[in-house]
This record gives structure tokens, C-alpha cells and sequence, in this order.
């Protein structure tokens, strides 16, 4: 989410933009930008191995990075608890991207349905305030005694709660459609479908995007902690087992993949926004 | 044939208890076809609301309008509208924005392809054809959104401030562009600005309103030869029109210039 200020309309942004184009850094060293990351990255890791390497914490609280990318290659290997690392990673994908698909599915359309009509707005909006603070991790236990302990429990768990996040971006970008393109539209005699089709629906992406780009992160925490506390497999599950154990390594390349999965999920929801919305911000 | 009669228009009250706002009161107007006509008056006094209820965009509370021989109910294409921003669609092409109306009444046949590389030529937009409204600078969003209201020949053209926005070279080219256009085509013309010498440089009557309620104060033949260029505005009878046009905007001050 650190980049989506940039993407927001307005004066201030594009003066952001151009300042930072024109920026001193960027003329004298144009690949300095892109290397920062790696930086900060490659530092973390020395500043961990020297605190892993000075032994002021035993090495069952803090194992070194060496250890960790060892113990990764075992888990990628022969497995943990009997069950591969890429097992358990497409285990927990598998119920993120069920959960999260059926609620876009479902949410945009509804979320469509309130911005058109006050009568449904009405009748789904209250409903939707009421379960909006409840955290879903509180849904677990009912959950587990509706639909057990298997793979169902999860991706319902993952769906109530990334849908409101779904409905309430799906609704405010149709409210936001500019009143004046709406007039051009009608103006010109379209139909209440080609309205929708044509201005409506564009006008909506940008915000059900970053909708899409909240609701997945928060669904991987629902989901971490669903596996934490009934699941076989999953990286959830592995770090709970693990944890146990007091297997610190393994734990941490737990903590590591979950990290880079959403990370790597984040970016392929950029790309697409990239593709689909490539005005976004500009207009 | 675009006509007002009797036309008032209230709006509920802002606050409650008080009474409803009368936004503008009895307007009678009618502009003859192919008529250009400018209305001016000062700010809030109802100019846009009349362009809105011509567009259809809105109802009038009493009185008729009607325009091309039908009553108006709502909008519809016979009328084309501009608005001071473009309100161009940012996920269409500029050429899908200027054929955005032959899009709405189905598809484009080949048959069209011409008139729109015409329509791009004309509006000095050729080679814009693949950009996006956002590469485009202000002006020439300004005038995709021109072409886009006149590639179907509207019998009305209605423009809230089309130029506003603009810088004084880039609102003298498209005053410009307009006029040619409006010469080819011939469409009736209502053209708000709050700019007295715009209203004057391109209509042929500039109806002058009163503060709110807008009423109209002022009927104003302009009977300046045609084609005009930017130099009209330094023409005697012109600056006889602005005086004329100014007057009718400031009733009190032409007032207290007389008793003095």
C-alpha cells in the first residue's frame, strides 16, 4: 500500500510526481531508486545474522539466516511434519484465492446494487455496519462447529471477511462517478445499460482495486490465524506445529513465505490495475 | 427552434422553514434555428440552470420548453451539450471519445469512419487518434469535447462555460474553431459565459439575466458582420455593444452614473 498515495488525483500528487521526476537523485543516479529496496533488505539480513552470530540470545530464540535458508531447504525438501513447504503454500493459497474470487463475485454486484438503490442500500447497509467492527477472527470457533475443521470453514471465513471491504469500495467508486460524464452519457440517448457499461463501471475500478488491495491483506491475516487454530496444512498450521516444537527456523521461513506470497500477491494486483486501469489517478 | 415559455424553476429550501428558492423566474426566450445566442449575467443567477433544464438534465417547476418541435422531458440527442470541464471518458481512446455517441446507437459501420477521421481533422486532432484524454492538454480535451457534441449534427448545441477554464490564447483558438464549426453546420447555439466580450465576439443576441432570481433583463441584437475575427472587439459598434451589455448587468451603477 506504500505507493497507492501516488496514485490518488489531484494537484498535490502530480506536483509530487513531477518534484520527484526532477528530483536531484533521480537526474544524477537513475538506477539508484531501484536499488534502495535491496539495500534495506541485504542490511536487515547482516544486522540479523550479526545479532544470530553475537550469541547475546540462544540460538533457539534467534537462529541465524544460514539456519533458516537451511531449514528451508529441508521443508522444500523432505517436508515438516510430513508435509511439504509447497504443500502447505498451495494449501493456503488455494483457500485465499476461493474465498477472496467468491467475494468479489459476490460483493461487486451488491456493492453495484446499494450505490443504485436506496431501498436495497437500505436493507444491506446496517447489516453490513454491524459486522464491519466485529473482528472475523471471532468467527473461527462458529466456524469450526458449522462447517469442521476442513477446507470449507476457511474459505467461508476468508470470504465474510474480505466481502465488506469488497461491497464498500464496489459502492463508493459508483458514487463517484463524475455527474458531468454521466450527463454526456444521457445526453447523447445511451440506455441505463450502456450508462452502466460505459461510465459507470470504469469509473468504479479504481476504488474497487484498492479495495481488492486491502481485502487481500487482511485476508491473509484471517486465514493464518484460521490454520493457527484448526488445520492440518497451511502455512498457518506449519508455524503453529512448529512453534510447538520450538523450531524457530522453521517458524521464521513460515513467516518469511507468508510475507512473500502477499507481497508477490500485492504486485499482481498492481500489474493488473496497471493493464485494466491504466488511467487511474490521471483523470 | 429552441423555446422557453412562462419557464420558472424552484428549488426546495436549503434549510428548513424557509422558503423554497427561486432560481429563475417567467423566462420567455426563443431562439430562432441556427440561431447563436450568448446569455450572460452575474454569478448564480441561473444561467446554468436554464442550460439545464433546455438539456433536460432537470424540470421545470412551471412553464414550457420545448426545442426541436418536441416538448422536453428529458435529455436527449437532438441536444448536445459542453461543459466548462471536457468530461471526457479517461478509459477511451480520444477518437472512442469523439465517436462516443455513434457508440451509444450501435456500433460504428464503416459508413462512419470517414466523418469521424473528418471530424478529427477539423478539430485539429489528427495523429491523436491512439492518446488518451490525459495526454491531451487542456484546450485539446476541450475540443474532443466539441467534436464529440457535433459529430452527429445535433439541431442544439448547448455550452456551460466552455472556455472558461482556458487560457486567453488557447479560448481565442477554440472561440475560433467554434465559430467555423457552427458556420458548417449551422446547429442553434446556447452559449452561457460570464465573459461579456466572448458573448458578444461569437452570437448573434446576447440575452442579459439579473442577480438571482435570474430574470431577463436585457435582449441584445448583435448584428456585427461575419466570418468575425479576434479584432471585432476592436470595432466602435462593439465596444457600443459592451457598454449596452455591461449597462444591463449593472443596472444601479449605470444608474448612479447617470444621476451624477
Amino acid at each position: 500500500m506504500g505507493h497507492s498515495w501516488k496514485n490518488r488525483p489531484g494537484p498535490a500528487a502530480e506536483m509530487a510526481d513531477v518534484a520527484a521526476a526532477q528530483g536531484l537523485w533521480e537526474r544524477t543516479r537513475p538506477g539508484y531508486r531501484q536499488l534502495v529496496p535491496w539495500m534495506v533488505a541485504v542490511t536487515l539480513v547482516l544486522v540479523w545474522a550479526g545479532v544470530a552470530a553475537s550469541g547475546i540470545f540462544p540460538k533457539i530464540y534467534v537462529p541465524s539466516p544460514l539456519r533458516v535458508v537451511r531449514d528451508g531447504a529441508t521443508l522444500a525438501t523432505s517436508g515438516f511434519a510430513g508435509v511439504t513447504l509447497l504443500t502447505d503454500v498451495l494449501a493456503s493459497v488455494g483457500r485465499i484465492s476461493a474465498g477472496f474470487i467468491a467475494a468479489i463475485l459476490v460483493g461487486v454486484p451488491i456493492g453495484f446494487w446499494m450505490a443504485t438503490s436506496d431501498i436495497v442500500f437500505a436493507a444491506i447497509d446496517p447489516m453490513l455496519q454491524f459486522l464491519r467492527p466485529i473482528p472475523p477472527l471471532a468467527y473461527i470457533p462458529i466456524m469450526i462447529i458449522w462447517f469442521g475443521i476442513g477446507e470449507l470453514s476457511k474459505v467461508i471465513l476468508i470470504f465474510f471477511c474480505t466481502i465488506p471491504i469488497i461491497i464498500i469500495s464496489a459502492m463508493s467508486g459508483v458514487r463517484g462517478t463524475q455527474e458531468t460524464r454521466l450527463r454526456v452519457a444521457r445526453c447523447f440517448g445511451a440506455t441505463r445499460w450502456q450508462v452502466f457499461r460505459h461510465v459507470i463501471l470504469p469509473s468504479a475500478l479504481p476504488e474497487i482495486f484498492t479495495g481488492m488491495r486491502v481485502a487481500i491483506g487482511v485476508a491473509w491475516t484471517c486465514l493464518v490465524a484460521a490454520e493457527m487454530i484448526a488445520s492440518q496444512s497451511g502455512l498457518g498450521a506449519m508455524i503453529h506445529t512448529a512453534g510447538n516444537e520450538i523450531r524457530t527456523g522453521v517458524v521464521f521461513v513460515g513467516i518469511i513465505f507468508i510475507g512473500l506470497i502477499g507481497y508477490t500477491m500485492e504486485l499482481v494486483i498492481r500489474l493488473i490495475e496497471k493493464r485494466v486501469i491504466p488511467w487511474k489517478g490521471k483523470a | 427552434m429552441v423555446s422557453l415559455q412562462q419557464v420558472r424553476k424552484t428549488y426546495p429550501a436549503p434549510v428548513r422553514g424557509q422558503d423554497p428558492l427561486l432560481a429563475v423566474d417567467t423566462i420567455d426566450l426563443t431562439l430562432a434555428d441556427g440561431q447563436f445566442c450568448s446569455l450572460v449575467g452575474p454569478s448564480g443567477c441561473g444561467k446554468t440552470t436554464i442550460l439545464n433544464l433546455v438539456g433536460g438534465f432537470e424540470q421545470p417547476s412551471a412553464g414550457r420548453i420545448a426545442a426541436s418541435g418536441r416538448s422536453v422531458i428529458g435529455p436527449g440527442p437532438d441536444r448536445a451539450v459542453v461543459f466548462q470541464e471536457a468530461a471526457l471518458l479517461p478509459w477511451m481512446t480520444v477518437e472512442a471519445n469523439l465517436a462516443f455517441a455513434l457508440t451509444l446507437r450501435g456500433g460504428r459501420p464503416a459508413a462512419n469512419t470517414e466523418r469521424i477521421a473528418q471530424m478529427m481533422e477539423v478539430m485539429g486532432l489528427t495523429g491523436f487518434e491512439r492518446h488518451y484524454p490525459y495526454h491531451l492538454s487542456g484546450g485539446m480535451q476541450q475540443r474532443v469535447a466539441i467534436g464529440r457534441a457535433l459529430l452527429t449534427n445535433p439541431e442544439v448545441l448547448l455550452m456551460d462555460e466552455p472556455f472558461g477554464a482556458l487560457d486567453a490564447q488557447t479560448r481565442s483558438d477554440l472561440q475560433r474553431f467554434l465559430l467555423e464549426l457552427w458556420s458548417r453546420l449551422n446547429p442553434t447555439v446556447l452559449f452561457v459565459t460570464h465573459d461579456v466580450e466572448e458573448a458578444i465576439l461569437l452570437a448573434d443576441r446576447v440575452v442579459v439575466m439579473s442577480p438571482r432570481p435570474g430574470r431577463i433583463v436585457d435582449d441584445i441584437a448583435v448584428n456585427l458582420p461575419r466570418p468575425r475575427t479576434w479584432d471585432a472587439v476592436l470595432n466602435r459598434e462593439f465596444g457600443e455593444l459592451r457598454r449596452q451589455v455591461l449597462d444591463a448587468l449593472r443596472p444601479s451603477d449605470s444608474r448612479a452614473r447617470r444621476l451624477s
